[in-house]
């Protein structure tokens, strides 16, 4: 779904502190581009290459300059601006906004909006929210935890007991991201996990039902998002025929193109994983600062099948 | 959607799909929530709720919940497997009756 002009004014966007001057019925014009463009060659009559499919932002810089320029012509230019088809128009530092402008952007059926904040920070924030809002984005069934910095998200079929999983490792000091349902971003960091508002810190556990974590285990139990790191497959234990031994080729799936590694882990009714999972995600860490025990324990293996032409060492 | 490749090859049995609309008046909330979850768990068969794009297990408290299903919207119900008519005829079922509300 393409982003639209109210975007800029929801949650997400709200350090923009937009206020909208005129076009309030037309806030859902779409942002074909999610990017800003300051409009200053365009207002001197130069159009070739105008970016007009991006939200337009003026300082004070673009309205000194049309001061200088007579009312004719300076609405001729408000004009050609908004006939362009711009998503919509954002002035800088509460600047006034001429009749000249708001006539042309009525015309057009585009919004006009203000903010206190200064031009460059206003341009700067608002291409990293555009950013951020146009961001892949990917419901996937699974809970995320926050193991001591390490993003875990626990998938497998209902019932295999993501979220009992998830509640002991809370227990054992992890934070809760999402239970059941995890929202990611792909973002220039990387995946980004998160809750669905609706159910946020809230987890449902068979036999108990909704548990809010924060009241129940303190506020250090939940976090609001988390850049996932690895993925944890669990797989009923009679069905796990495939499981790593050895741990010498990390599996890795890709979700919204990015490449993230997964270990699958077998379930036994009643078998306690946690420990499992804590230190499947310290391996991880471990490997992370350079340290693979397979690829070293097998290499010191090689090394001593090696040694005295071939024959083994006992 | 599940970050797990799709089984196809070892699923066996169908896929059955119907549209519904919320029609209770306060919407899917806690209590028809679970009643719908609990319908759907009784079956083999994956079953999905999807709206406005958005696709959950309807096997799931959180993703049921999730899904906002206020008062008028429209649903889609998709089973697949061994029992998927079944499951959701009954879980269409519920819609039709207002979750008894």
């Amino acid at each position: 779904m393409p982003l639209c002009v109210q975007d800029l004014l929801g949650p997400r966007a709200a350090e923009l502190k937009l206020r909208v001057i005129c076009g309030a019925e037309h806030l859902n014009r779409p942002i074909p581009e999610p990017a800003v463009n300051r409009p200053g060659l365009a207002l001197t009559g130069f159009y070739r290459y105008f970016a007009h499919r991006r939200v337009q932002i003026c300082g004070l810089a673009e309205m000194t300059y049309l001061k200088t320029l007579d009312a004719t012509t300076r609405a001729e230019r408000w004009r050609r601006l908004f006939a362009a088809g711009i998503p919509c128009l954002i002035l800088a530092r509460n600047l006034r906004t001429p009749p000249e402008l708001l006539e042309a952007a009525r015309a057009r059926r585009t919004p006009v909006m203000r903010t206190e904040l200064h031009t460059s920070r206003l341009a700067q924030s608002a291409a990293r929210i555009l950013d951020d809002l146009a961001a892949p984005c990917l419901r996937v069934q699974g809970t995320t935890v926050d193991l001591q910095g390490i993003g875990i998200l626990l998938e497998g079929p209902p019932g295999i007991g993501k979220s009992e999983i998830a509640l002991g490792l809370i227990a054992r000091g992890c934070s809760l991201v999402a239970d059941d349902v995890t929202e990611l971003r792909r973002m220039s960091s990387g995946l980004i996990a998160t809750s669905v508002e609706v159910t946020r810190y809230h987890m449902e556990i068979r036999g108990i039902g909704i548990l809010h974590i924060p009241s129940l285990l303190g506020v250090s139990s939940v976090r609001r998002e988390k850049r996932l790191d690895m993925v944890v497959r669990l797989v009923p234990a009679d069905k796990s025929a495939e499981v790593d031994r050895i741990g010498l080729d990390p599996e890795m799936v890709e979700i919204l193109g990015v490449a993230v590694p997964r270990i699958t882990i077998p379930v036994a009714p009643g078998r306690d994983v946690t420990l499992v999972i804590q230190a499947a995600a310290l391996n991880y860490r471990l490997r992370q600062l350079g340290h693979d025990a397979a690829k070293e324990l097998d290499q010191h293996i090689i090394e001593s099948l090696t040694r005295g032409g071939g024959r083994v060492n006992d | 959607m599940s970050t797990t490749e799709r089984k196809s090859s070892t699923t066996i049995g169908r896929e059955a799909i119907r549209e519904v609309v919320v029609k209770n008046p306060l919407g899917i909330h806690a209590r028809p929530a679970a009643l719908l979850v609990r319908t759907a768990s009784a079956f083999r068969s994956e079953v999905t709720l999807e709206k406005g794009g958005q696709i959950v297990s309807a096997k799931s408290i959180m993703g049921v919940l999730t899904l906002a299903g206020h008062p008028g919207s429209k649903m889609r119900i998709r089973a697949e497997g061994p029992d998927a008519e079944k499951a959701v005829a009954a879980v269409a079922d519920l819609f039709e009756k207002g979750f008894y509300e």
